[in-house]
């Protein structure tokens, strides 16, 4: 399982250690940090981050969604994001359902 | 109609003053430091680009006690235009806010044509630039007078933050000290300030005039507060990098309006300034905070400040087309660890 949905996960921290983090730090990120208790996004970072996030998984996220519970963590954002892939994924096959 | 520029580049032989370094004499040009004094005290930050022996160049400069007026000088062997580029990435400030003045036409046509945002100025002029309305930014403000030293202290948190291992140790580290508190007539002009220049982390991009604030600021009692947010760290003081605007009038509180300087963006001294602010509002007994937002655009991180601190939008809008939020009823904020409020 871990395995499996690591790629997500993986990509958000990368993201974050090259954009977010001092060049020179030696921590592991935890994908359970509260991001912004840990001082490593605030409100300008997080709609970098956000801009990454859209561009990177092909979604839009509306200005609804930008809430503590979707973006406070790593492990957060990921569950977003295969939550909406999944509906986008979802949509589409009902789409070409219709159209058959 | 000429934009306002926020940092000057020198040559320095024949320009700062007259005569070649590195062929042994120079004299300093009375009128070119007269500038140079003038421009700093407006907030105007001076840099160097010049061809020439840093080591030789700096120490003739601090002889002459004017080494610190200058910020990331580039005195070295490479074209002009590539050392105004490094001085606009490390001082954050883009082309169009910088001006270069040099006595070689040589080098200005190369900086006109490799960066043509950048104005160019020959070196006869420089006793003139006070005059100029690229160098006349109105009226000056404590900040202003100061911006000199704000960078120069971010250059030292820069370097700073290399020695910690976290993010959160360096900002700990800071002793970080917020002051939130109503504003003063002598703080409108920075407000205004801060209200023309900040388009990011605004929450609605109004910009009250001189007149509205005035009459805000002597407000009915219960009526409109102005409140300014003054930052100080261990590295220096920051002047007021913020402004909330509150209407008290019923028994319930809104924020009108909101803004802080995308100077201090990256250290959570936006969420520490509204949960500040939300803490008075609760502990005076308005249990369902209020705050107006309107997009332009620019500031969609203040929407996502207002909603990752527990605002959520009504539906409703106020005036001038604000979407209103309000608070949750069972969330408190929190002030970030880092940052104390006084």
């Amino acid at each position: 399982m871990e395995h499996h949905n690591g790629t997500v996960e993986a990509t958000l921290a990368a993201y974050i250690r090259d954009e977010c983090l001092s060049r020179n730090t030696t921590v592991d990120l935890a994908y359970g940090t509260n991001l912004f208790d840990a001082g490593i996004v605030d409100s300008a970072g997080l709609i970098s981050f956000i801009a990454f996030i859209e561009k990177n998984f092909g979604l839009s996220i509306p200005d609804e969604d930008l809430l503590p519970e979707n973006f406070v963590s790593i492990t957060a954002i990921a569950d977003y994001i295969r939550a909406h892939q999944q509906i986008g994924h979802e949509l589409r096959e009902e789409v070409s359902g219709l159209g058959s | 109609m000429s934009s306002v520029k926020k940092c000057l580049v020198w040559d320095l032989d024949n320009t700062l003053w007259e005569g070649v370094l590195l062929e042994g004499s120079f004299r300093l040009r009375r009128e070119v430091v007269e500038t140079i004094a003038e421009l700093d005290h407006r907030g105007i930050l001076h840099s160097i680009a010049s061809r020439g022996d840093e080591d030789l160049a700096m120490a003739a400069l601090r002889e002459n006690r004017l080494d610190g007026f200058f910020l990331v000088p580039q005195i070295n062997w490479f074209a002009k235009s590539q050392n105004i580029l490094t001085i606009s990435k490390k001082l954050q400030i883009s082309l169009d806010a910088i001006a270069f003045i040099d006595d070689e036409p040589f080098e200005r046509e190369q900086v006109a044509y490799m960066l043509p945002s950048v104005l160019t100025i020959a070196s006869e002029k420089a006793q003139e630039l006070p005059d100029r309305a690229e160098f006349s930014p109105g009226e000056i403000t404590r900040e202003a007078e100061h911006r000199r030293h704000f960078y120069r202290a971010e250059i030292r948190r820069d370097l700073a933050e290399r020695e910690y291992a976290t993010r959160e140790d360096f900002l700990l580290s800071c002793k970080m000290q917020l002051t939130v508190r109503p504003m003063t007539g002598d703080d409108i002009p920075r407000v205004l300030e801060l209200m023309t220049r900040t388009h990011q982390l605004n929450t609605t991009g109004l910009i009250w005039d001189r007149t509205a604030l005035v009459e805000a600021f002597h407000g009915r009692p219960g009526g409109t507060a102005v409140m300014v947010g003054e930052l100080r760290d261990r590295f220096g003081w920051y002047g007021i990098i913020g402004t909330a605007i509150m209407d008290t009038m019923q028994s319930s509180w809104r924020l009108k309006y909101l803004a802080v300087s995308c100077r201090v963006m990256g250290r959570g001294i936006e969420r520490a300034f509204l949960a500040s602010l939300v803490h008075t509002a609760l502990g005076r007994g308005n249990t369902s905070p209020e705050a107006e937002f309107r997009d332009t655009g620019k500031n969609r991180m203040m929407r996502a400040l207002y909603q990752m601190m527990g605002f959520t939008a009504t539906g409703e809008t106020g005036d001038a087309g604000t979407l209103i939020f309000r608070a949750r009823p069972d969330w408190l904020p929190d002030i970030p660890r880092w940052v104390e409020v006084l």
